[in-house]
């Protein structure tokens, strides 16, 4: 019978299945990447503060654990294979409409992101963390988390065409208004 | 212009509600009158958005069976053998096992039932064993979950570890006590006919200069495997078994 914890756990596959899947670039990976992090959580539950964010304890655990992999695989040699920019795209081969498309669009232009900048951008943007707590699973200063963050988000803004400052206003890129 | 005036990382912060009251103030005043001060703001808002949009699918594929059957399978195996496991890993995971030092001091009892027949703590040699005369104990006993701790009197604090059955199939308890004096006692006692007696007991005292709770609990793992103690009850078993007993 799962505790609470377990329960926990279990509802946040999904989230940290998706931060790893943008953390290793591959679904296979991540998912081994996902039981490791779980492995580790449930050995070490009583360093979890009740009534913190328990996404935001699990994905330091994961990047954690991530970094010590990679870190293992440089000396050993062996190359990640990465699956370009499609890694972030769902797989399940829907119809091209045009919303798609701009979606795809976007997670192209996140899975083209430095490693360091799509991983605050996800923790921030999508998985609603605090400047904070993402200073805290990324182990950096909150002012290295807002200029990683800014950066991330005006390459956004500039791949699928947002228009920011008032001189780009003549600049659409294919975004329909 | 006044455009220069907020930077990027600013703005961001204030489109992300991350800025500190005195800023925020500065930036919705300057917004008044700044039609591109918006648009920036806007910006990063809709940076956000589309962000959370494209990655909205990642969260909806489903997660492979395999994964979640292997990790919904962890939590069971771990929420059978919580205290034992934790233990045996060595990992200071809860907060009580850390001061555990590896003074083991003494094994006290064996199969044989003995029981509410210790006397008080044993001053005399310094160390204070459980002692089901003690107040509340058996109370704490009959009620209190594994996982969770009540206060004896006279500051004392026991605290379920964990229960199982043994190879008799009676109703065992882990539990420990806090003594004021900081040392704390590892005890088990069975409930073979509608008594709790104490069927083992060490002290583990509290130690400065490090700490070793896997190796101090030795003692108790290699009785609990020579009295055939099944795994620890889950909490709906425990409950169940608990309830029996009044």
């Amino acid at each position: 019978m799962a505790d609470e914890f377990g329960q926990e756990l279990i509802a946040l596959l999904p989230n940290l299945r998706r931060f790893a899947i943008s953390l290793c670039k591959s679904r296979d990976i991540a998912d081994d990447l996902v039981q490791a992090t779980c492995e580790k959580a449930l050995a070490n539950r009583g360093s979890y503060q009740p009534g913190t964010r328990m996404d935001a304890w699990l994905f330091r655990i994961m990047r954690n654990a991530w970094i010590d992999r990679t870190r293992r695989q440089r000396t050993e040699g062996v190359q990640t294979d990465i699956d370009d920019a499609h890694f972030l795209i769902g797989q399940d081969g829907a119809a091209a409409t045009e919303a798609r498309l701009v979606l795809n669009e976007t997670a192209r232009a996140i899975a083209a992101l430095p490693d360091e900048q799509r991983e605050v951008l996800l923790l921030v943007s999508v998985e609603a963390l605090s400047y904070k707590e993402a200073a805290t699973v990324l182990d950096v200063p909150i002012g290295t988390v807002m200029s990683r963050l800014a950066r991330a988000r005006k390459k956004i803004m500039d791949e699928v065409g947002i228009e920011g400052p008032a001189e780009r206003s003549g600049d659409k890129k294919g975004i329909a208004k | 212009m006044t455009q220069e005036r907020f930077s990027d990382e600013t703005l961001m912060a204030f489109a992300d509600g991350e800025l500190p009251p005195e800023e925020r103030e500065a930036v919705e005043r300057a917004l008044e009158n700044d039609p591109a001060l918006g648009e920036r703001v806007a910006a990063f808002l809709d940076s956000r958005m589309r962000a959370q949009d494209a990655l909205k699918p990642l969260l909806d594929e489903p997660v492979p069976e395999a994964l979640a059957a292997r990790v919904s399978g962890m939590i069971g195996e771990q929420s059978n053998v919580t205290a034992f496991r934790q233990r045996q890993a060595g990992a200071p995971a809860r907060r009580w096992a850390l001061p555990l030092a590896a003074s083991v001091a003494l094994v006290a009892g064996a199969l044989g039932g003995y029981l509410a027949g210790i006397s008080g703590p044993d001053t005399e040699s310094g160390l204070r064993m459980a002692d089901l005369s003690q107040p509340g104990i058996v109370t704490a006993l009959n009620s209190v979950a594994s996982g969770a701790e009540t206060g004896l009197a006279a500051g004392e604090r026991f605290r379920a570890i964990a229960s199982y059955r043994d190879a008799d199939n009676t109703l065992c308890r882990e539990f420990e006590v806090d003594h004021a004096d900081g040392s704390t006692v590892v005890a088990v006692a069975c409930l073979p006919d509608g008594t709790w007696e104490l069927q083992f007991t060490v002290v583990a005292q509290q130690n400065s200069s490090g700490y070793a709770p896997a190796s101090s609990l030795e003692a108790l793992d290699a009785y609990l495997s020579a009295v055939g103690a099944g795994a620890p009850m889950s909490a709906e078993e425990e409950e169940a078994a608990l309830r029996s007993t009044d």
